[in-house]
């Protein structure tokens, strides 16, 4: 019985961590979704950006896997200028791939966006090749501090700060979206696109605004795992974008808390799962999870229900 | 009269088709070399590629074959079946073409072996493991690796002789050389009165098996043995069960034995970990002294997949050369060239035989102890 709940215990550790990020990359689904009414298919790859960014920070300032400067001070560059670039590309996006398409059908954006997501993939794959890459962080952490044990419960650094950081993000993006002035305009376009424009908000401004928050997000994800799972590769995208937009449908689509919860609930339920299941299928039990909540809960664990107008 | 001449055409072509079947060997000669050649396995199958193009061009200085030079053609699945019939396709439709080594990949040949055999040209894989592969009545297809179950039973040997080991948890990917390598391996376990056993599954390239890891853990296994197909899965899997605080010891796969990706890219974690391989220490053997400075002068270092690879095109080569002696050549005659070969003595240190299935005969496990940055050969089973 102690056996279970220690490892039940560290399950939730590893759940957790993993459910942080899945909650980040849901994050720019549902914002995406919420003002464009648009799955953004291309998300993942944009994840899959992050992570190599990152890898070329740590790869031009170290010296045979050495880091030339402050440790901490590189990975919070790694961290942000993942988030930089990664904003950019989304920017990019939306301004090539989406915006000449504003006006026409809801399929062609989806199209237009499975296009984008083909195209980054096999951009990457073409100027950075197939193989994996490795990120050698033993020099980022000094000895003692790599895992700590808290009873039966081992918690590396990496996950420490993969929390932190995920915690930190979504504090900030809700204090943004419920404090300032930007946050009220994405939440009026979000509502009605058009009657937020009568009002005097500029919504094509709001939607860049919108597209650089949600893939700066997944930027940082996509680091954060890089560093956590220290390998990134050109494919790694499309598993976390199908893993991000559950959480999102999860959470109830639409709603940034609730993608913040599903995407939390969809890591430790995987996790956990593996404790009973053959791991085999976790993902199984995950999307079981999904199918239960949109029979009895169809807008999600908090979307809200939208009522059709007369 | 229209009808006639058609007819008259039809008979034409059809005879012009058949005689195409024994070529002149003026024509051309070439080779194909199946593997992955980007994508994760694309270090160990280059090193399959630069070992068999060694073995190309040493024929090419000696002369080639009746004169003709040879031509080593490279045909890349990417560690993607659909891609190995792509590739199966181009060579099986080049009229030059009468051998093929590879595909290393057990799933991919079992992809791509059919068609092939289709068209009688010759394939000599020089890693893929899985039993079924020449149990399905080929005649094209050839081995100079060991099988899965003899790799199976060596290992099971190896966990209960020489790790010592009582309780063992065995973590798979799932795909066909894997499952296989795993149910062979329990196979042997339960025979030699191993009965302590879990086994769960992993998914290739997922890059997190903590949750897994967590649960053997709590399992306590003296031994881990992870089966995986690639390198830089099992530098995860030993990292993270490092970091879990795992104490058993780490057993890798053929895979794994990959200086770059698993020791360097572990940092650390794998030091004191085993690995076994279908080849041998190849610096311990004499004869392939000359093949492995050739290769490191031109290539860099060797890992285990090299040797049977030029030990393999030189075979393939051989039977080619007797085929086209006469100066004509057919697919079918490779075959039953290849099939011929008895006691070949190259540089892999033991004589190569095929039996009637194209298995090698008396196949050898490697195991290997990873030692500082370099793997250190620890024991030799042959099934004893």
């Amino acid at each position: 019985m102690e056996d279970i709940l220690g490892q039940l215990a560290q399950q939730a550790v590893n759940g957790i961590t993993i459910g942080g990020v899945y909650a980040l990359i849901a994050i720019g689904y549902t914002m995406v979704y919420g003002v464009l009414s648009m799955l953004n298919f291309a998300h993942g790859e944009i994840y899959m950006v992050g992570g190599f960014v990152g890898w070329w920070v740590l790869q031009i300032f170290s010296v045979n896997h050495v880091p030339v400067m402050n440790a901490a001070l590189l990975i919070s560059f790694m961290i942000v200028l993942s988030m930089g670039i990664s904003a950019l590309l989304g920017f990019l996006i939306e301004r090539i791939a989406y915006r000449p398409l504003r006006n026409a059908p809801r399929m062609n954006l989806l199209l237009s966006s499975f296009g984008v997501s083909i195209f980054i993939q096999n951009f990457v794959l073409y100027f950075q090749g197939a193989k994996v890459k490795v990120f050698h962080i033993s020099h980022l952490i000094p000895e003692g501090l790599r895992v700590f044990h808290i009873g039966g419960v081992v918690i590396s650094f990496m996950r420490i700060l993969v929390i932190v950081t995920c915690f930190i993000c979504m504090v900030v993006l809700t204090l943004i979206i419920k404090k300032t002035n930007i946050g009220k305009s994405i939440r009026a376009t979000a509502q009605d696109i058009e009657a937020a424009a009568f009002m005097g908000i500029n919504t094509d401004k709001i939607i860049v605004i919108v597209f650089l928050i949600g893939s700066a997000l997944g930027g940082a994800a996509g680091i954060l795992v890089s560093l956590l799972f220290t390998q990134v590769d050109y494919y790694v995208g499309f598993q976390a974008g199908i893993k991000g937009f559950t959480a999102a449908v999860l959470g109830g689509i639409g709603s940034i808390p609730g993608a913040m919860a599903g995407g939390i609930l969809l890591g430790l339920c995987e996790a956990m799962a593996v404790t009973f299941f053959p791991s085999a299928y976790k993902d199984v039990v995950a999307f079981v999870i999904l199918i239960a909540v949109l029979i009895f809960r169809p807008q999600g664990l908090m979307g809200e229900k939208i009522r059709e107008k007369v | 009269m229209k009808r006639v001449i058609i007819l008259l055409l039809a008979m034409f072509f059809v005879f012009v088709g058949q005689t195409v079947l024994a070529n002149d060997v003026s024509k051309g000669i070439s080779v194909g070399n199946a593997g992955s050649f980007t994508g994760d396995a694309a270090a160990p199958c280059m090193e399959i590629f630069n070992s068999s193009q060694l073995a190309v061009d040493e024929w090419n200085a000696r002369g080639g074959i009746n004169g003709v030079q040879i031509k080593h053609v490279m045909g890349d699945d990417a560690l993607d079946p659909a891609q190995g019939i792509n590739v199966a396709r181009k060579f099986t439709s080049d009229k030059t073409m009468y051998g093929v080594v590879g595909p290393p990949v057990s799933h991919i040949a079992q992809a791509s072996l059919k068609i092939y055999g289709q068209s009688n040209l010759a394939c000599i894989t020089t890693a893929a493991s899985k039993p079924e592969l020449t149990e399905s009545g080929y005649k094209h297809f050839f081995r100079v690796n060991a099988r899965n179950d003899a790799h199976g039973w060596n290992s099971a040997l190896f966990i209960k002789n020489n790790l010592k080991a009582k309780k063992v948890a065995i973590l798979n990917e799932k795909v066909a050389y894997c499952e296989n390598m795993a149910q062979q391996t329990i196979k042997g376990l339960k025979k030699l009165g191993i009965t302590d056993v879990m086994r769960d599954t992993i998914v290739a390239g997922s890059k997190d098996y903590s949750s897994v890891l967590t649960k053997v853990k709590a399992y306590k296994p003296d031994v881990l043995f992870f089966i995986a197909t690639t390198a830089p899965d099992q530098a995860i899997g030993v990292r993270q069960a490092k970091e879990l605080g795992i104490d058993a010891i780490f057993f890798g796969t053929e895979g794994a034995r990959d200086k770059k990706d698993f020791i360097e890219a572990s940092e650390g974690a794998a030091q004191g970990a085993y690995v076994y391989h279908f080849g041998p220490d190849i610096y311990s053997i004499k004869e392939a002294e000359n093949y492995v400075k050739k290769y490191e002068d031109k290539y860099g270092s060797l890992s285990g997949f090299g040797p049977p690879a030029y030990e393999a095109m030189n075979i393939l080569l051989t039977a080619i050369d007797m085929a086209a002696k006469d100066g004509e050549i057919s697919r079918k005659e490779v075959i039953s060239k290849l099939a011929a070969i008895k006691d070949y003595k190259g540089i892999l240190g033991f004589p190569v035989s095929f039996d009637e299935k194209g298995d090698l005969l008396g196949g050898a496990t490697y195991f290997f102890k990873v030692n500082g940055k370099d793997f250190e050969q620890v024991a030799v089973l042959t099934g004893k």
